[in-house]
């Protein structure tokens, strides 16, 4: 059961007057005016067109909106829906807000939402990131599988710019994929669809303790999801746009996602290190596409950023790193840029000892996940170098063969791991 | 009890509604008669109502369960005689019960004398009195109601070689009201019936009288205008007597009807049947509270009929394609369940004989605006027989006692109109009047005290509504509204239990009294007013002000 001291009275009685629901969509924002509008349109638009049965509930956490986000979200008139898509609603559509504190925290908006699910004894669940505009069947696609077919986890797949989520494509997801053997292309992702049965048992077992400053839950659902032997899927969702992390915003993001996978190792190293080679997922529409528009590289400054960042933390990484792996390091940040290449075997091997290290704590790991920022910088180089005027099959043949290099080294990641035990 | 004289009368009463030939035989031919019925009254007359209807009684070839009427001033030899109707006619009142009895103005039976004339010549002088026509051409865009036997709405005639007009059966030739002697002749009917003392007359089919081209000759100005010269005769030389239209159409196609006080007096409430199931099975107010503020206003004179179950299929045609199919695969997965545009099934089995939910259903028919009509059998929860074809499955005999022919009928079983119910739930061993007497607890008993509780009351039958909007949306409250006298009505449309904050500070200081149980609740104050009902409970308080 949720704390029954988490949520406030005034939410409790929201939850009451909804009562039981099928489906629930949760909507996290903070300061989202300019988009939650027609966002929630959309959504309603959704559950109308395609589970006009259904009893269902959109719940918006918020975190201290200052610009009228929760009242957009509850104003939106069901009415105005119906009107513009000539559709009809056999139920009353509920929308319902509260606040959880004055700013934004993605851990306690998500369990918020999961405590809600639970109360309603909702069957399947969205959560939908409040930044962009979303295809008017995202919402289907999402729950479809969780209603139609038995599906626990569905995680989406975009048509991405063929450099955009770098992260994504650079670590988490070939790490994800050697480490759980399953090829989920987003397992960090704000829009994603679960069952009602899988939040309540990521309710029960989380440790929320410490979570209101925890990072990166939506990872750890993703891996949660696996660890449990959830069914999961992936769909097509087609374009969103994403607000991209500027270079300052790159340590927050490794946090949330590098500094989250490598906690979960800990937990899950039974399940990990016995699985061997990697398993497709069941994907509904196409399960990558990218955009080919032209994009300017700042070549110089990413090559610097790596060889300052080789160089000012060398102490550091004399603890995280092994010699030779350093030393090549080294080497790599001495190249002009016209001769710069960070290898994929190189990376790798990189990411694994920051893996085996974080989890030694040889030094803070907050300081062991911020200094990854600048070697990501120059694998990032490396990346956009070799894919500048590759085809799309051309780069998705490049991230098959770095997954493919994470996954042959993975008995490596294995010996370190149990060495340092 | 003599009749109560309020020319409103109809505003107040509980309309019981039943077939002669389903009700009680009382010479043993397998066939319910009006002798039969008339032994029957003080049974309705405990059940508290205080008006019948009858349906078609009529001479007949029972091609249409009566509606195919083929003499309009007798009674068919199977349900006795016209000296016996006036006899029912008066004991009934008597018991003060008012008698309403159908009309089917629009059609005949093709075997009626006046049609065999028509078709025998076109020079015949009856010739005129049906639509005839010589190609199947005309007064195209008019539906087909019977979609699942009849392909359209002309028929050829061999003996006249010409096309007839018929909106229903190919055996029930329309009437041609565009020819003032079936006007007249029609009015002369009426008249003859309401001279035996007959109270209302509910008229079948009304919205189909006139035909125009390039219409879909339904609720035409000419039909009206025959409706309100026959409104305007009744009032003249009967007043105190009422016209009940049946006419399936939308709220505000229905408006008309009753036009300004001046055309009928009371008409179904066709839309919000289907949907009062629909927010039960959805557990959602929002069908019920759409379409009642899609209801436009009555002159005061007026008043809607409502029901739930009746002789016909639960009808889904004032319904949206998605509306329609939820209702069928909620109250008719068994496609067999289905007949035209609806559903042929009764009340108890709808509700899959919860008694909470039929509870509920008979609490919203009695407390929402209008006169309640209850179809005969369902005060005791009576099953149906989907196995008997059209609608017949609904009109099975009555089940008076768990003995020969469930107390209906002398006769050999194998020799009645219809056989009974015989199923482990719903057959009359299980159900029946007998039985229900004798338990305080039946379905039959807490009819009896609603409908008590009810005629308590007259702002059921004549007060305002306002709608509460509790933000619990599985709650349908509402408040019935008669000068100083305010009822509060609040429904639970869930299985489940459910708490419920109403915004009642207009009526701070009342204090509610439950009543049913005439138990005083909490004074109402400036905070909402919390109240917790079970599943599917409802709560009717009289707000009293002292």
């Amino acid at each position: 059961m949720a704390d029954e001291t988490f949520l406030t009275d005034d939410f409790l009685r929201q939850l009451v007057n909804v009562g039981e629901v099928d489906i629930l969509i949760g909507l996290p924002t903070h300061n989202n005016a300019k988009t939650i509008g027609s966002i929630v349109q959309t959504i309603q638009g959704g559950i109308l067109r395609w589970f006009p049965r259904e009893r269902a509930v959109i719940i918006n956490a918020d975190g201290g909106s200052r610009d009228g986000t929760p009242e957009l979200i509850t104003g939106v008139s069901i009415d105005d829906v119906r009107r513009d898509a000539n559709l009809h609603a056999l139920r009353t559509l509920h929308s319902i807000s509260t606040r959880y504190g004055n700013s934004p925290i993605e851990t306690v908006a998500l369990r918020t939402i999961l405590a809600a699910a639970e109360l309603l004894q909702a069957k399947a669940c969205v959560v939908m990131s409040p930044e962009c505009s979303i295809e008017s069947d995202s919402i289907s696609k999402l729950l479809r599988p969780i209603r139609g077919d038995g599906f626990d986890f569905v995680t989406p797949i975009y048509r991405r710019h063929k450099f955009e989520g770098l992260l994504i494509t650079n670590l988490i997801y070939p790490m994800t994929r050697a480490l759980y053997g399953l090829r989920i292309r987003e397992p960090y992702t704000r829009d994603f669809g679960f069952s009602g049965n899988f939040a309540s048992d990521f309710l029960a077992q989380q440790s929320w303790d410490g979570g209101s400053n925890e990072s990166g839950i939506e990872l750890r659902l993703t891996l949660a999801a696996i660890a449990g032997h959830r069914r999961i899927c992936q769909t097509f969702l087609g374009d969103r746009e994403h607000i991209e992390h500027r270079g300052a915003d790159l340590v927050p993001a490794l946090r949330q996602t590098v500094g989250t996978l490598f906690s979960a190792m800990d937990a899950d190293f039974k399940l990990w290190s016995a699985t061997n080679g990697s398993q497709s997922v069941t994907t509904e529409g196409p399960d990558h596409e990218v955009l080919m528009e032209p994009l300017r590289i700042n070549r110089k400054r990413l090559r610097e950023m790596f060889a300052s960042g080789v160089a000012e933390l060398a102490g550091v990484f004399q603890q995280i790193l092994s010699p030779p792996t350093l030393a090549e390091l080294q080497r790599i940040a001495s190249l002009n840029e016209a001769e710069f290449h960070y290898p994929a075997d190189l990376w790798v091997r990189t990411v694994y000892e920051f893996a085996a290290s974080y989890r030694k704590s040889v030094i803070s790991r907050d300081h062991i996940i911020q200094s990854l920022a600048p070697l990501f910088r120059g694998r990032a180089l490396t990346f956009l170098v070799e894919n500048r005027n590759a085809a799309a099959e051309e780069i998705e043949s490049n991230i098959e063969s770095l997954c493919i290099e994470f996954e042959r080294q993975k008995p490596f990641l294995v010996q370190m791991w149990k060495a340092r035990e | 009890m003599p009749l109560n004289q309020d020319v409103l009368w109809y505003k107040d009463a509980i309309i019981y509604q039943v077939h002669v030939r389903t009700f009680n035989d009382s010479n043993g031919d397998g066939i319910g008669d009006f002798v039969g019925l008339e032994q029957k009254l003080p049974y309705l007359q405990e059940l508290g109502i205080n008006a019948i209807w009858l349906m078609p009684f009529f001479p007949s070839p029972l091609r249409d369960d009566g509606y195919d009427i083929a003499d309009y001033h007798s009674v068919h030899s199977s349900y006795g005689t016209l000296e016996d109707f006036r006899k029912l006619l008066d004991s009934a009142h008597e018991r003060g019960i008012r008698v309403i009895i159908e009309m089917v103005l629009n059609h005949t039976s093709d075997q009626h004398p006046w049609f065999q004339e028509s078709r025998s010549s076109r020079d015949n002088p009856r010739r005129d009195w049906y639509v005839w026509s010589d190609t199947d051409n005309r007064y195209k865009g008019t539906r087909i109601i019977f979609l699942d036997t009849e392909k359209s709405n002309w028929a050829w005639d061999p003996v006249s070689r010409s096309y007839y007009w018929h909106r229903f059966f190919s055996h029930q030739p329309d009437l041609n009201y565009d020819n003032p002697a079936v006007r007249e002749q029609m009015w002369e009917v009426m008249r003859f019936w309401l001279e035996m003392g007959v109270d209302a007359f509910r008229l079948d089919a009304v919205p189909y009288l006139v035909e125009r081209e390039g219409t879909n000759c339904e609720n035409l100005p000419e039909t009206h205008a025959v409706l309100k010269e026959l409104r305007r005769r009744l009032d003249e030389q009967f007043p105190g007597r009422m016209l009940l239209a049946e006419a399936n159409q939308w709220p505000a196609d229905l408006r008309p009807y009753f036009g300004d006080g001046d055309e009928f007096h009371m008409a179904f409430h066709f839309p919000l049947m289907p949907r009062m199931f629909m927010g039960v099975k959805l557990e959602d107010r929002k069908p019920i509270i759409e379409i009642l503020q899609q209801t436009p206003e009555i002159p005061p004179t007026c008043q809607w009929s409502l029901f739930l179950r009746n002789h016909d299929e639960l009808t889904l045609e004032m319904v949206t394609d998605m509306e329609r199919d939820y209702m069928y695969d909620s109250y008719a997965g068994d496609k067999t369940m289905r007949l035209n545009l609806g559903i042929r099934r009764r009340l108890a089995p709808l509700l899959e004989n919860d008694r909470r939910r039929i509870e509920l259903m008979n609490g919203m028919l009695m407390s929402l605006p209008g006169t309640p009509i209850i179809y005969y059998g369902d005060e005791i929860g009576m099953g149906d027989n989907i196995n008997l074809g059209d609608r017949n499955g609904v009109r099975t005999p009555m089940q008076w006692s768990g003995g020969w022919n469930g107390g209906f009928s002398t006769a050999e079983p194998d020799r009645l109109y219809a056989p009974l119910i015989q199923n482990p739930v719903y057959g009359y061993p299980a159900v029946n009047v007998v039985a229900q007497v004798g338990s305080e607890h039946s379905l039959l008993h807490w009819m009896r005290r609603i409908i008590d509780v009810r005629k308590s009351n007259v702002v059921f039958g004549r007060g305002s509504i306002e709608f509460l909007h509790p933000p619990n949306h599985r709650i349908l409250a509402y408040v019935r509204r008669l000068g100083n006298e305010v009822v509060l009505v609040v429904n639970n449309l869930s299985g489940a239990a459910q708490a419920v904050e109403l915004d009642l500070r207009g009526y701070k200081g009342h204090i509610p009294i439950e009543m049913s149980g005439k138990n005083i609740f909490p004074r109402v104050g400036d905070l909402p007013y919390l109240l917790t009902l079970g599943p599917y409970q409802f709560f009717w308080f009289r707000l009293r002000r002292i």
